[in-house]
């Protein structure tokens, strides 16, 4: 790759930055974490700068880098043996949460796949197509995700009134 | 879907940390370099490969050899060639091998050559396994076969030189494993192959080498464009050069140390040299 596509593209990573980083916060609610998350992703993606076809198609080929790091972070989390909760009560690392019972705290508490869609769709504001390219699934999964995610939604919002 | 708008709203008000910044900035420079990095493997293996093969020609004809004996780079007393290199791919990882051997040089050599050999077995191996446990783990929380291979795992063991006299050659030998940074490692060689010894910092910097090490050292750290990146000595960061510290000696004739990461700087910073002058 040329000089100039290698600028181009940290140019992007820099000034973008903290769209990827509240992506990643939304996926690990891990302020550490986020960090590690997007750093990893912006090293990955300088090294593999040649599987960049399409300069125009850097925003879906580099949020599904941060995907991936977010979902393998998640996964090895799983691996990770769990402090008792008592030992972690004592005050938060963790940035406050979006206001309990919102919308956007009804969103995190889908289920991960289904909540990346959503998150991707409206808060990104990416389309069908592009989602579908960055969570490496077909279209049509995309789309029920999404459809299975707003009916999540709207029943738990009706459950209320 | 107005609702959205305002989840939006509360979403973009997540808090940026303000490191995020310099994070961002280091996994630029992390991933330019790992790039490089391996650009410099590719064209060293090429060079070594026309060498294994003139090699093959000067052990089959006099007429070639004698030729090649006023060549200034082959006349010298020794040669670092690559004795094995091969790259093995199954769904589940890749393994790349340079393993580089001294030509020449007599018993000494004969002695660098075998560590090397064990080095580079042991880190195969260890790369290996490393890599299974990560798999029987990955499969185990419910990761797929089909996921696993996505994941392009790779074990590499190359090296690289750094400079090379007529009786004198600094390399290094390096292994990875492509998913954990941590296994990152290098191994610095630095022989006198007339004396058939160790380069040692001393023998390159005299008696003082300690003091001028340190003092280099020091300068550079707080000469730096942003100092803050080190540990400071009260925070286990550097102190002093000793025997273990590893270096290699540059074109120049300069010796260069290397810190491994996390020793003086954040691991993020990767290795960390220093060169000092003579």
């Amino acid at each position: 790759m040329s000089k100039t596509r290698e600028t181009q593209l940290t140019t992007y990573l820099v000034e973008n930055q903290a769209r990827f980083y509240r992506l990643a916060y939304s996926y690990l609610n891990n302020r550490e974490e986020a960090l590690d998350a997007v750093q990893t992703a912006v090293c990955k993606a300088l090294e593999k700068q040649d599987s960049l076809k399409d300069a125009d198609a850097v925003r879906t080929w580099f949020y599904r880098i941060l995907v991936n790091v977010c979902t393998d972070l998640l996964r090895q989390r799983k691996r990770v043996t769990l402090v008792p909760p008592e030992a972690l009560e004592t005050g938060s690392y963790e940035d406050p949460l979006p206001e309990a019972g919102s919308l956007a705290r009804r969103v995190d508490a889908l289920p991960p796949e289904i909540a990346a869609v959503i998150r991707l769709r409206f808060y990104e504001e990416l389309s069908l197509q592009e989602i579908s390219a960055v969570v490496n699934c077909p279209l049509s999964t995309v789309k029920t995700r999404l459809y299975t995610g707003l009916k999540k939604l709207r029943i738990q919002l009706e459950g209320e009134l | 879907m107005n609702d959205f708008k305002h989840a939006k709203e509360e979403y973009e008000a997540t808090p940026i940390p303000a490191e995020l910044e310099d994070r961002v900035r280091a996994g630029i420079r992390q991933g330019k370099a790992n790039l490089a990095r391996r650009a410099w493997s590719r064209r060293l293996g090429t060079v070594a490969a026309c060498f294994v093969v003139m090699v093959g020609v000067l052990n089959l004809s006099p007429t070639v050899a004698a030729a090649a004996a006023d060549v200034p780079v082959l006349g010298s007393l020794f040669q670092v060639l690559t004795v094995r290199s091969f790259t093995d791919t199954t769904p589940d990882r890749t393994l790349e091998v340079e393993q580089p051997a001294i030509q020449g040089g007599g018993a000494f050599a004969q002695q660098v050559n075998e560590e090397i050999q064990k080095r580079v077995d042991a880190k195969t191996a260890e790369g290996e396994q490393m890599v299974a446990e990560y798999k029987e783990a990955f499969l185990a929380t419910g990761g797929t076969q089909e996921e696993w291979e996505q994941h392009n795992i790779a074990v590499s063991v190359t090296y690289q030189i750094e400079s090379q006299t007529e009786s004198t050659v600094s390399f290094l030998v390096e292994s990875n494993v492509s998913f954990a940074n941590a296994y990152w490692e290098r191994t610095y060689y630095n022989l006198d192959l007339a004396a058939g010894k160790e380069l040692t910092l001393a023998d390159v910097l005299g008696e003082d080498w300690v003091t001028i090490c340190n003092d280099s050292i020091k300068a550079q750290m707080a000469g730096a464009e942003d100092s803050s990146v080190y540990f400071a000595a009260e925070q286990g960061g550097f102190s002093t050069v000793d025997e273990t510290t590893q270096f290699y000696v540059n074109e120049a004739g300069d010796p260069v140390v290397v810190f491994p990461p996390y020793t003086v700087a954040p691991g993020a910073v990767g290795y960390v040299e220093f060169t000092v002058g003579r």
